[in-house]
């Protein structure tokens, strides 16, 4: 077997999440080597909206963690890796009919206990964006948030030139022992103290244990036109909903229209629970889409011009797993981001990388970072046995 | 509950040939184009009023006196815009439908290919083939001055037809050398020989020149004509004309449909293998035939041996190698702002930007090679070739990915106004 050499960290996996670990463990002065099957970008992270928001995150954990990724993004993004990836924009959430205003009411209650990083700018009916369609019965618009594409995240950490690129190159196992880690490529092997693993929904391939899940959401995109139109994503409420209900159990389609850079559009998206970028459907598309003319009038005139669907890693408890993998002292897991990695990537990477250098987690998250630890799985099946 | 139809896309020699066979089996069958009438590329019929610039004219007469007599539905002025995993089509344009058809026939014809050239994208400058639908939806020759470049047969018909209404191209500039391999030549069958032998005596009675090994380099707007710089053997030449037909040979046309169980798909004619006019009618009826004799009988489809098609696919194979030339190796040189994806105006620089074996996200993400309306049906060849050591080897089949509906863009307010008859389920079928 060839020997690729020795590293003080390898992280596994070249998405947003892997490879915002990878800088921030360069920063910290370690020698990272970062390894993917196929290239950066190469699963979730290049196939996803890129919404860094706050709103759209369950209370508790993940709310808290998002509003300090969220702070700490738009540091990145002042002068750091980030300069070219995150944009602050507003964020509009629709709604139409009791069960859509109901979950509107509780985003602004779940906002007020969260201090002032998103902030409630204006609430009222479609009057207030001017280019709504009348069906829209409920209007809020936030201010704080932004919008973050994946792939142009791990483009903007993968130039620091400190990180050693090795792909295509699959993982094939993981051996610990006293001395380190051994990572085994097939053909060949790689050294290293501490090994991070942020395999998205592969993580399953070399942590059976792991209950991971794989939910994947259609994405449609429009033809390009003239840019601004629309100031920011207009959100439906049922996307909201869609994070914690059955899809089949939602008021109204969960439909989310994002305004890209590019003057096009970007509309999803579903929940669904399998592994097939390839199942992309004519139904969903219709009625996803005539929610999105309803909504944003202007959609009429433009074309679909392509459509495809992300693969979300998905945990059964619904949180993320974030820390020690059962039983080693060596590596870590960041797996399970389901529909929220991009806005999480910026703390949790920060936070991979503290504790792959043996530092305590940052005082404030040290709490809800716990919560994410993986050693909740194992201790349940010791319980059940 | 009515028989579900079969739904052929195209309505050129394949596609009415499979239309017929299947309708004279007792399947309900319907045919959608997104042009205004059938005929496909070599049938295309001219708009009302306009005189028919026939060649063949009595072989599509036949056949489309054989499909008017059976019972076949229409849908013209209809783009298809793709089979999902669940086995719904989505046609959208005079029709708005999604339907679940019993089998797919895909008979969409060959794709034009035009190497990128500095000026490709100048104003004026089309394919040969854009020239050719003018002169027959119009009944007219393309007018002004007209250069036109690239390889291949078609320029030499295309001129031709110009010629015999009234406007001979300035000159034709041939990558190859198509007449340096007589022997080659006279092994083309029979009709072969006299089409092109009738395209010849016109071109040279009418001097219209015909340089080959030549290459367009270089196409400059000045004023409103254009500037075209030609190398040739003997020397550059420039030519001032009005209008660029550009031709580089012709593709299958095959991808962007989703494998589904649940719906047989067959690929029919030039856009599963291009072997011209006379296969694609053979290819076209055998398949209806045997596609018609699956249905009923509930067995899978033997395909039959076609004597046919095994000669013009050898036919096809001479003319190649007539054709062959090694201009594919210019795309190296090509100045680094020469435009390679017309959808999303990216350049040779932009390319080379991302490294040297960028991997197919990189492409699309970073580069945004294939993210425009076409997805890389057009661009991927000269992305994969212009990347490659060797620009003249054949390219991967799918350089950019794997293609993915819908095949044309949709546009939305079709797409809202489509009728459904697919009983689908409510959005979105799963979800825990
Ligand atoms: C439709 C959709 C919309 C979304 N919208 C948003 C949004 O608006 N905002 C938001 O914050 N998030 C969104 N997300 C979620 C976000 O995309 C993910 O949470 C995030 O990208 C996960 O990043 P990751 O690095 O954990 O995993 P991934 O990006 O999946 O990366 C895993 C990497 O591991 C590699 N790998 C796997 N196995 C191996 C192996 N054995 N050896 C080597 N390498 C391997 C893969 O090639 C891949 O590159 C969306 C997702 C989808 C699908």
């Amino acid at each position: 077997m060839d020997d690729l050499g020795r590293y003080d960290a390898i992280v596994l996996g070249a998405g947003v999440i892997g490879a915002s670990t990878a800088w921030h463990l360069v920063q910290a002065g370690l020698s990272v080597a970062l390894v993917d099957a196929e290239g950066p970008a190469a699963a979730a992270s290049g196939a996803s909206d890129g919404a860094v928001s706050v709103a759209s995150k369950k209370p508790g954990p993940l709310a808290r963690l998002a509003t300090a990724s969220l702070l700490y993004t738009r540091n990145l993004a002042a002068d750091g890796p980030l300069m070219h990836g995150y944009h602050p924009r507003p964020t509009y959430i629709f709604g139409s009919g009791p069960a859509e205003g109901a979950a509107i009411d509780a985003l602004i209650a779940k906002l007020d206990a969260l201090g002032d990083a998103v902030r409630l700018r204006r609430d009222g009916a479609a009057d207030l964006l001017p280019g709504t369609g009348a069906s829209v019965e409920r209007l809020v618009e936030l201010t704080g948030e932004g919008h973050m594409p994946g792939y142009v995240a791990v483009a903007g950490y993968l130039r620091d030139p400190r990180i050693v690129k090795i792909w295509p190159a699959r993982v094939r196992g993981l051996e610990e022992t006293d001395a380190g880690v051994i990572v085994d490529l097939g053909t060949r092997r790689l050294h290293a103290s501490r090994v991070i693993a942020a395999l998205g929904v592969s993580t399953t391939t070399l942590f059976p244990q792991m209950p991971v899940i794989p939910r994947a959401g259609q994405l449609f995109v429009t033809d390009r036109g003239a840019p601004g139109a629309l100031p920011g994503a207009l959100t439906s409420a049922a996307y909201l909903l869609a994070k914690t209900t059955d899809m089949t159990a939602l008021p109204r389609p969960p439909v989310v229209i994002d305004p890209l850079s590019t003057g096009q559009y970007l509309i999803g998206s579903t929940r669904e629970d399998h592994a097939d970028p390839g199942r992309v459907d004519f139904a969903t598309l219709q009625k996803l889409m005539t929610r999105a003319a309803e909504t944003w009038p202007a959609l009429r005139n433009r074309r679909v011009i392509r459509a495809f669907a992300g693969v979300r890693a998905a945990v059964s408890d619904g949180l993320p797993i974030v820390g020690l993998a059962p039983g080693s002292t060596r590596v870590t897991l960041a797996t399970g981001f389901e529909g929220d990695g991009i806005c999480l990537s910026a703390v949790i990477g920060r936070e991979v990388a503290r504790m792959a250098a043996d530092e305590a987690p940052t005082p404030a998250l040290s709490g809800d970072l716990a919560a994410l630890a993986p050693t909740r799985f194992t201790a349940l099946q010791e319980g059940a046995a | 509950m009515t028989k579900a139809q079969v739904l052929v896309v195209g309505a050129g020699l394949a596609g009415v040939g499979a239309a017929v066979e299947l309708a004279r089996a007792g399947q309900p069958v319907l045919v959608a184009d997104r042009a205004p009438r059938a005929g496909g590329a070599i049938h295309r019929q001219p708009l009302p009023g306009r005189a028919a610039i026939s060649s063949h004219a009595a072989r599509w007469d036949r056949l489309i006196a054989e499909a008017q007599a059976l019972p076949i539905d229409w849908a013209f002025e209809t783009k298809f815009a793709g089979l999902d995993h669940t086995g719904t089509a989505l046609l959208s344009g005079a029709t708005n439908r999604l339907m679940r058809p019993a089998a797919l026939v895909l008979a969409l014809g060959a794709r034009e290919a035009v190497r990128p050239r500095t000026g490709w994208t100048l104003p004026n400058v089309t394919t040969a083939g854009a020239l050719q639908i003018e002169l027959k939806t119009q009944g007219l020759a393309p007018q002004g001055r007209v250069l036109l470049a690239g390889n291949g047969p078609l320029l030499i018909a295309v001129a031709a037809q110009m010629t015999r209404l009234g406007n001979p191209p300035v000159a034709i500039v041939e990558s190859a050398a198509p007449f340096a391999h007589p022997l080659h030549s006279l092994a083309l069958p029979l009709s072969y020989l006299r089409e092109a032998a009738g395209y010849m005596a016109t071109l040279i009675r009418a001097r219209v020149p015909i340089l080959t090994r030549a290459e367009v380099v270089a196409i400059r707007a000045e004023g409103t004509a254009l500037s075209v710089r030609v190398e040739t053997p003997k020397g550059p030449r420039v030519f001032t004309v009005d209008r660029v037909g550009l031709h580089d040979g012709i593709r299958k046309n095959d991808g962007g449909v989703t494998a589904c169980a649940a719906v047989p798909v067959l690929a029919l004619g030039d856009c599963a293998e291009v072997l011209g006019a006379r296969a694609a009618l053979a290819s076209g009826r055998a398949g209806g035939i045997a596609l018609a004799r699956a249905l009923t009988n509930g067995t899978p489809r033997e395909t039959v041996p076609s004597t046919t098609l095994v000669r013009e696919r050898a036919a096809q194979q001479r003319l190649a190698r007539i054709y062959a030339h090694d201009a594919m190796a210019r795309l190296a040189d090509l100045p680094g702002g020469t435009v390679i994806c017309r959808c999303e105006g990216g350049t040779l620089d932009d390319l080379r930007a991302l490294g040297p074996t960028p991997r197919v996200r990189e492409l699309r993400l970073l580069g945004r090679f294939g993210m425009g309306p076409c997805q890389g049906r057009s661009c991927g060849e000269w992305v994969a070739r212009a990347s490659a050591d060797d620009p003249g080897l054949p390219p991967p089949d799918t350089p950019l990915g794997r293609a993915r509906w819908p095949l044309a863009p949709i546009a939305i307010a079709d797409l809202i106004a489509a009728t459904s008859d697919t009983g689908a389920a409510p959005l979105p079928s799963e979800g825990t």
